[in-house]
C-alpha cells in the first residue's frame, strides 16, 4: 500500500538520528527514489538529524512528499548558528564543529535553505527531486 | 440496454428488473468506486468498493462535500469546484491523481465524473467512477528504470576484457549526470564480476574542462572505495596539457597514453602475463 | 536501544570486524574500542573492516573508521575496507569522505589474499 505522505521523527536520544535514517530510506524509496539517490538522501538526513542531537540538544525531523521528490526538515530549539555562511563553507575537517554535516548534506541535495540565529535554534530544509 | 447474450441467460426486461439489476451492478463492482454526487457536488451514494477504497463507511460520507477526497493543494486550486464545472459543461470529466483517504494516506487515483442530465437536460447530480491506480504507476515506474537502464548501456558501454578488468570507452563528453551514470554502472559492474581494475578510456573524449576532470576524479575515488583501481588510458598530449594547467591532480591513478599500454598495466596488477604458446610460431609454416 | 552487536573474529594474524547494516553511534564507537581491546590482547598485524552489509555511511561513521585505521597503523598493523557498495561509495565521494591511506577490497577474501602478503612482498 501507499506509504502516508509525510511524517515525522522526534530528535531526543542517539538512537533517534537511526529512528531518522529509517524512516527518511522508507519514504525516498516508496517514492520511487533509486538505490544511490535514497543512499544520498538518508545520509544527508544522517548529517542533519545528528547536527539536530548534538548541537541543538533536541528537536524534530519532519519529512514529506513534493510533487516528484522529498522534503525533510530539521528543526531544533538550540544555540543557533551564528554564521550561516561559515557553516556552509566550512570544509569538511575531522575536528568536528558547527555545521560540519551541512556542506555534505548540501551536496547529497538538490536545494537546502537555513533559517538561524543566536537563540533562537535553528531549521535546515533540504529536498531532492527524481530525475525525469 | 443492450440485448440478451448469446448463451441465452434471461433478457433484462421490464423497467423494475433492470433499476434492481443496474444498482446491483453498481454496488457490487469491485474494482471500480462508483458514487453519485447532488450538483453542489454532495456525496449521495456510497459502495463498498467505495469504503475499500477511500477508508469512509456510508454513514460518515454521505452528505459531506467531495472535496474531501483531494489533497490541500488540490483543494487551495479549487480543483473540486473546476471539475464539477468542466463536467457540467462537457459532460465529462477525467483526471489523474493523488486523492486522500480517510486516514490521511494518498493513493493514485484515475478519476471520470460525469454529468448525469435528466431526458429534458437538467443536471441531477453526477456520476464518479475511481480506479485506484497505485499499482500501475508503480508498473509504470519500473517500466520506466527498466528502459532507463538500457539506454544507460548504450552511453556508458562497459566491457570485460579479461577476468578482472573492466573497460570503458568514454566517448564525447562527460556532463554531470552522464558521470552519475557512468559511475553507479561502473561501480556494479566491478562489484558484480569482482574486478580489479577499471580501464577507463578517454580517447574518445574531445576536450577535458576543469568540471570534466572534476567528475574523472571522482569516479576515481568511488572506483577505489569498493577495492578496485582505474587505469586512465587514451590520454592524449593535448588533454595532458589541460590537466597540467588545470592542475589537477588525478589522486596517484595510473595513466597512459594508449589502451594497449594501459591494458598492459591492468594485466600486471593482476599478476597475469601474457606469453606466446608454441602452437603460434608452428602455424608460420605452410 | 541495545547496540547490534559487532563480531570481532581471528582470522590468523588478522582481525576481522564486519559492521551490520545500518548501525547506531554506540555500535560504530564499539567498532573502535572492540577493535584496539582486540589488538592489544592477540599478536594482530590488522584489520579487515567488512562493510559488505553497510548501506549508509555517514561522516560519523567514516571519522570512526578513520581513526580506528590509525590507531592500528600506530600500533603497526595495517587496515582494509572490504565490501563497501557502490552506492554507499558514490555517496561517500559525493559527501567528501577520505579514507585516506587505508586500503580497500572488493571483498573480504580479496582483503584476505591481500593480507597475506609482507609489505614489499609481490606475488602469492
Amino acid at each position: 500500500m501507499v506509504a502516508q505522505a509525510g511524517g515525522e521523527v522526534a530528535i531526543l536520544i542517539e538512537s533517534d538520528i537511526v529512528s531518522a535514517r529509517r524512516a527518511v530510506r522508507e519514504s525516498a524509496s516508496a517514492i520511487g527514489f533509486g538505490l544511490t539517490d535514497v543512499t544520498r538522501i538518508v545520509t544527508a538526513a544522517s548529517e542533519l538529524a545528528r547536527n539536530v542531537f548534538k548541537y541543538g540538544g533536541s528537536g524534530v525531523m519532519r519529512w514529506k512528499f513534493l510533487r516528484d521528490g522529498i522534503e525533510l526538515a530539521f528543526v531544533d530549539e538550540g544555540p543557533g548558528i551564528a554564521d550561516i555562511e561559515m557553516a556552509l563553507t566550512q570544509g569538511f575537517t575531522t575536528g568536528g564543529g558547527l555545521g560540519m554535516g551541512l556542506p555534505g548534506a548540501k551536496r547529497l541535495m538538490d536545494e537546502m535553505v537555513i533559517e538561524s540565529s543566536p537563540g533562537l535554534g535553528t531549521t535546515v530544509i533540504v529536498r531532492k527531486w527524481k530525475k525525469v | 440496454m443492450r440485448d440478451a447474450p448469446p448463451n441465452g441467460s434471461a433478457r433484462l426486461t421490464g423497467r423494475d428488473d433492470t433499476l434492481e439489476m443496474l444498482q446491483l451492478l453498481v454496488v457490487n463492482m469491485a474494482d471500480y468506486a462508483i458514487t453519485m454526487l447532488d450538483t453542489e457536488g454532495h456525496v449521495l451514494t456510497w459502495t463498498p468498493a467505495a469504503e475499500r477504497l477511500k477508508g469512509y463507511r456510508t454513514d460518515e460520507i454521505i452528505g459531506k462535500h467531495y472535496s474531501i477526497f483531494f489533497t490541500d493543494e488540490d483543494v487551495a486550486a479549487r480543483k473540486p469546484v473546476t471539475e464539477l464545472e468542466a463536467s457540467a459543461r462537457d459532460g465529462r470529466f477525467e483526471d489523474e491523481g493523488w486523492r486522500v483517504r480517510k486516514d490521511g494516506t494518498r493513493f493514485w487515483a484515475n478519476e471520470v465524473n460525469t454529468a448525469l442530465r435528466a431526458p429534458d437536460g437538467t443536471l441531477r447530480g453526477f456520476g464518479r467512477v475511481t480506479r485506484d491506480l497505485t499499482d500501475r504507476m508503480r508498473t509504470e515506474e519500473q517500466i520506466r528504470k527498466q528502459s532507463q537502464e538500457i539506454l544507460e548501456m548504450a552511453t556508458v558501454p562497459v566491457v570485460q576484457v579479461w577476468d578482472g578488468i573492466l573497460l570503458v570507452p568514454l566517448i564525447g563528453m562527460l556532463d554531470s549526470e552522464r558521470t552519475q551514470q557512468l559511475m553507479e554502472r561502473l561501480l556494479v559492474r566491478l562489484t558484480e564480476t569482482g574486478s580489479r581494475v577499471a580501464l577507463l578510456d578517454i580517447t574518445g573524449v574531445p576536450a577535458i574542462d576543469s568540471l570534466t576532470a572534476q567528475h574523472l576524479v571522482e569516479t576515481i575515488k568511488a572506483v577505489r572505495f569498493v577495492g578496485s583501481e582505474v587505469v586512465l588510458t587514451g590520454v592524449r598530449p593535448s588533454i595532458a596539457q589541460t590537466l597540467v594547467h588545470l592542475g589537477i591532480d588525478l589522486a596517484g591513478v595510473v595513466t597512459r597514453s594508449s589502451l594497449t599500454a594501459g591494458l598492459r598495466v591492468a594485466l600486471d596488477r593482476l599478476s597475469l602475463t601474457v606469453v606466446a604458446s608454441a602452437r603460434g610460431a608452428q602455424a608460420d609454416h605452410q | 536501544m541495545i547496540n547490534e552487536s559487532i563480531s570481532v573474529i581471528k582470522v590468523r594474524d588478522v582481525l576481522m570486524v564486519a559492521m551490520p547494516g545500518d548501525p547506531d553511534d554506540a555500535t560504530v564507537a564499539a567498532l573502535q574500542e572492540k577493535t584496539l581491546l582486540a589488538m592489544e590482547q592477540h599478536e594482530v598485524r590488522g584489520l579487515i573492516l567488512d562493510l559488505s552489509k553497510v548501506d549508509t555511511l555517514d561522516s560519523y561513521f567514516a571519522r570512526t573508521v578513520t581513526e580506528t585505521a590509525a590507531m592500528v597503523t600506530l600500533m603497526g598493523g595495517d587496515t582494509i575496507i572490504a565490501g563497501m557498495r557502490p552506492a554507499v561509495a558514490i555517496t561517500a565521494t559525493q559527501l567528501g569522505l577520505d579514507l585516506g591511506v587505508t586500503r580497500t577490497a572488493l571483498s573480504v577474501d580479496v582483503a584476505l589474499e591481500m593480507a597475506c602478503f609482507q609489505p614489499g612482498q609481490v606475488g602469492p
